[in-house]
């Protein structure tokens, strides 16, 4: 199969793939973008990367997306590639991998941790073209957010306009938590996170989704 | 401020503006698109000036960019209006979601 494909195609993948172990992507991001083999993306990987690649189960929850602070960053990274998507024309993955190099300058700039790995984001486009999730305007600011499919937008607040009551405190744990990697940041705001961020959490409290 | 000085800063940031712009559109042009906010033609337009060309449009008594944000939501987040320092990332973060938003200017 390899073998009939034209070589500058071939080093087109092999660049691409390049790009996105560079930024972090798992495997199975790269063997769903490209048509390299499984054997040589491992020896890239290695290669780029300089380890082997993490292995497991890529995260297929939604749920993830509408903890506050995660939807906060997929509505950026999702705004940056739907603007991307509208005004050039690029293969899907490289608007993916354009719009997160965006975001990362973005996070860079005002200092702040990205939160949305590259996989994540792959995943979040995935979602959205499946018609998993999707981005409704918010009433009050009219910004586009990450939801669930059928939300009433006119009844929709995003959560920058509306924060829930804990969320001045979680900022300071996450930059606690970088400054010290290794020491547990005490308090029940790591724990709060956490239960959040288990990517097997919400599959049990469907009654959350209030469908 | 006399007219002069008027005219000789306004072209000092147009070229700026300009070369910036143009290299930005031949690092990579798609990024450009949304950094600039202007629509492919118009990059198109701008990746091929010549430096004379880019003088010669330097030189005029209006500038050549302009705000991306006309409206009080975005002036309001970015200025941090009635808001403590603890909202300030958070206020910049929501700003920047409502700006990567609006490609209907750009498109």
């Amino acid at each position: 199969m390899a073998r009939s494909k034209s070589i500058l195609t071939e080093a087109r993948q092999i660049e691409r793939a390049v790009t996105l172990i560079q930024l972090g992507a798992r495997l199975q991001v790269l063997e769903s973008e490209t048509d390299l083999s499984y054997e040589r993306l491992l020896r890239l990987y290695k290669e780029v990367a300089g380890k082997s690649p993490s292995k497991g189960q890529l995260p297929f929850s939604t749920d993830w997306f509408m903890t506050w602070q995660p939807n906060i960053h997929a509505s950026l990274f999702l705004n940056t590639h739907e603007y991307l998507n509208k005004v050039a024309a690029l293969d899907e993955i490289d608007t993916v991998i354009k719009a997160y190099q965006l975001y990362l300058e973005q996070m860079q700039s005002q200092g702040l941790e990205p939160l949305l790995s590259v996989t994540r984001a792959w995943r979040l486009v995935k979602f959205v073209d499946n018609g998993m999730l999707t981005m409704t305007k918010c009433r009050k600011c009219g910004g586009h957010f990450v939801t669930h499919p059928h939300e009433i937008a006119r009844h929709y607040v995003c959560g920058l306009c509306n924060p829930p009551a804990r969320a001045g405190k979680g900022k300071p744990a996450v930059q606690r938590s970088l400054d010290n990697h290794d020491a547990e940041p005490a308090g029940d705001l790591r724990t709060g996170m956490g239960l959040h961020l288990c990517p097997r959490g919400g599959a049990f409290v469907p009654a959350a989704g209030g469908h | 401020m006399n007219s002069e000085q008027i005219l000789a800063e306004i072209r000092e940031a147009n070229l700026s503006y300009l070369m910036l712009a143009q290299s930005l559109i031949r690092t990579d042009r798609d990024q450009a698109l949304f950094r600039l906010g202007v629509n492919e033609d118009t990059a198109a337009l701008i990746g091929t000036l010549t430096p004379a060309q880019m003088m010669k449009i330097a030189t005029t008594n209006t500038l050549l960019c302009r705000f991306r944000m006309d409206d009080d939501v975005v002036w309001n987040l970015i200025t941090n209006h009635g808001k403590g320092a603890a909202n300030d990332g958070m206020s910049r973060l929501h700003a920047s979601i409502l700006m990567a938003g609006r490609h209907q200017e750009a498109a």
